[in-house]
């Protein structure tokens, strides 16, 4: 059992790669080889992990993802426990239908994430792409690079979430990750939805 | 044995055994995380009518607190698991989650023993609260009115904790026994394990087990160190000495106990302190014996 998993991609890819079962409660039961093995496709080709991921590290549920991952989409998705750390950008579908655990994308996210949410939490340093949390029904999304927020959720107040504070501090500790002391101790906007599909799920914006 | 001419009784201090919690208590400032450690340690004295024994342990740094804020730890003792559980509920409850800007920690991250604290005082959100995970550890979001309280879900307990460690200071008279108990609690408040938790960890008024005239009483003056009764009861005091007073430490474990009489007691060895003895009960109130003497000596 390692401390970590890290999953590192080779090479810079131009083709979307979706990934299946890169999940921090997944990895926490495979070995080396079995993550190696997950499936994954090139467009129309199936492929495994391996083939574009060095792994390192097995049977742990912290997760670290390594890479220029703008064009690898669906980490995280459906994950339902654990942690993931996407260092750099993150694809489309980012945590998509999670549902426990959290996730970190210390770049920006594409289009999609958390859509489709149950629980968890999805903490986004960078710029959030569009429709983030929608048909969320529970689970908190962290903005804290920028959002367009979705119509269909509102604004109840701005505040000082204490597990935000708690999170981050976590995160700059356990991790090592540049969070500023302003969005520690900073206020947030939260906003409540999805509207389209009643839930009590949440974006809180930071706005300073 | 005599340290600077004060005798050191050859007895031992009786302690039993109790389950213990660590709260830790963040803050916008320490100002706020005091003024509900305050509360949650109010009448907290002694088992024996109080339910619990509490006082704060120490402050702490952001660098040691959870989210990065000002702190402080308080320790909370109770007879067993269950007790620490509906002490803490009662009181975090009403004390802290009532208190501006305050969130709530465990302090014995290590613990196996585990009781769940978070949930149930969850409950005044009225379903409105909500929980997140981090670090593996579950924690509370309770709306309140000036935004949310943060709560951890389940606090170790320590149950292995002693409590009654004592030492009685003997002196010629009042000024010298106060003198001397407070230069002992200036030099044990704040070591980690322990808790003085007596109004500024000092006792005047020790008890014996049950009392000599009352049957309802579980607990009476301890005559045989009432100043005023060595001529009318079965006294432990010698002539001269006119004023007592106690130290009662609870740890979180027996090691604690030990190295603060050590230090409470070699402060209190005081001009005007003539003998430094304990509080037992012949090894019937519990299963811990400190024996003064070899504490003193270094050893134990």
């Amino acid at each position: 059992m390692s401390d970590v998993v890290t999953v590192s991609l080779r090479a810079p890819l131009t083709d979307p790669l979706q990934v299946e079962g890169l999940t921090a409660d997944r990895v926490a039961g495979l070995s080396e080889c079995e993550i190696a093995a997950l499936p994954a496709s090139l467009g129309a080709r199936q492929a495994r992990l391996g083939d574009f991921f060095d792994v390192k590290g097995e049977r742990s549920d912290r997760l670290r993802v390594v890479g220029a991952l703008k064009h690898v989409h669906g980490v995280a998705a459906g994950m339902a426990g654990g942690e993931l750390v996407i260092d750099g950008d993150g694809g489309q579908g980012v945590a998509q239908g999670m549902t426990g655990g959290l996730v970190v994308v210390c770049g920006d996210v594409g289009a999609d994430a958390a859509r489709a949410m149950i629980a968890g939490t999805l903490v986004v340093f960078g710029r959030t792409g569009a429709r983030p949390g929608r048909g969320s029904r529970r689970g908190s999304i962290v903005a804290l690079g920028g959002i367009d927020m979705p119509v269909t959720y509102w604004c109840a107040c701005t505040y000082e979430p204490p597990h935000v504070r708690l999170l981050l501090t976590y995160l700059r500790r356990r991790y090592g990750l540049n969070v500023e002391d302003q969005m520690i101790g900073g206020r947030y906007r939260r906003h409540c939805g999805d509207a389209g599909d009643p839930g009590r799920g949440e974006i809180l914006e930071w706005v300073g | 044995m005599n340290i600077r001419g004060v005798f050191i009784e050859d007895t031992f201090a009786e302690g039993f055994s109790m389950a213990a919690a660590r709260v830790v208590i963040t803050a916008a400032s320490s100002k706020w995380s005091r003024a509900a450690a305050l509360k949650l340690t109010g009448f907290a004295t002694s088992i024996i009518a109080c339910k619990c024994e509490a006082a704060i342990e120490r402050e702490l740094t952001p660098d040691e607190t959870p989210d990065g804020r000002p702190g402080i730890s308080v320790l909370l003792f109770a007879v067993n698991a269950e007790g620490v559980k509906r002490r803490l509920v009662e009181r975090i409850g009403s004390t802290v989650l009532t208190c501006p800007t305050t969130s709530c920690f465990d302090g014995l991250p290590d613990a196996t023993d585990r009781v769940l604290v978070g949930r149930a005082l969850a409950a005044f959100g009225d379903k409105f609260q909500s929980s997140t995970v981090v670090g593996g550890q579950r924690y509370w979001r309770v709306p309140v009115m000036e935004g949310e309280f943060l709560l951890q879900e389940s606090f170790g307990v320590q149950k292995k904790a002693v409590g009654g460690g004592n030492f009685l200071i003997l002196a010629e008279d009042a000024p010298s026994a106060l003198a001397a108990a407070e230069a002992a609690v200036e030099v044990m408040d704040g070591m980690p394990g322990i808790i003085l938790p007596f109004p500024g960890g000092v006792v005047r008024s020790g008890s014996k087990v049950g009392s000599r005239g009352y049957q309802s009483m579980t607990a009476s003056t301890n005559d045989s160190y009432c100043p005023t009764l060595r001529l009318t009861t079965g006294s432990a005091l010698v002539e001269g000495v006119n004023a007592v007073l106690e130290i009662v430490i609870d740890g979180l474990d027996a090691d604690a106990i030990i190295r603060a009489l050590r230090a409470g007691i070699e402060a209190a060895c005081r001009p005007g302190v003539r003998t430094i003895a304990a509080g037992n009960y012949g090894g019937n109130l519990g299963p811990f014996r400190f024996p003064l003497r070899q504490i003193m000596a270094g050893g134990c």
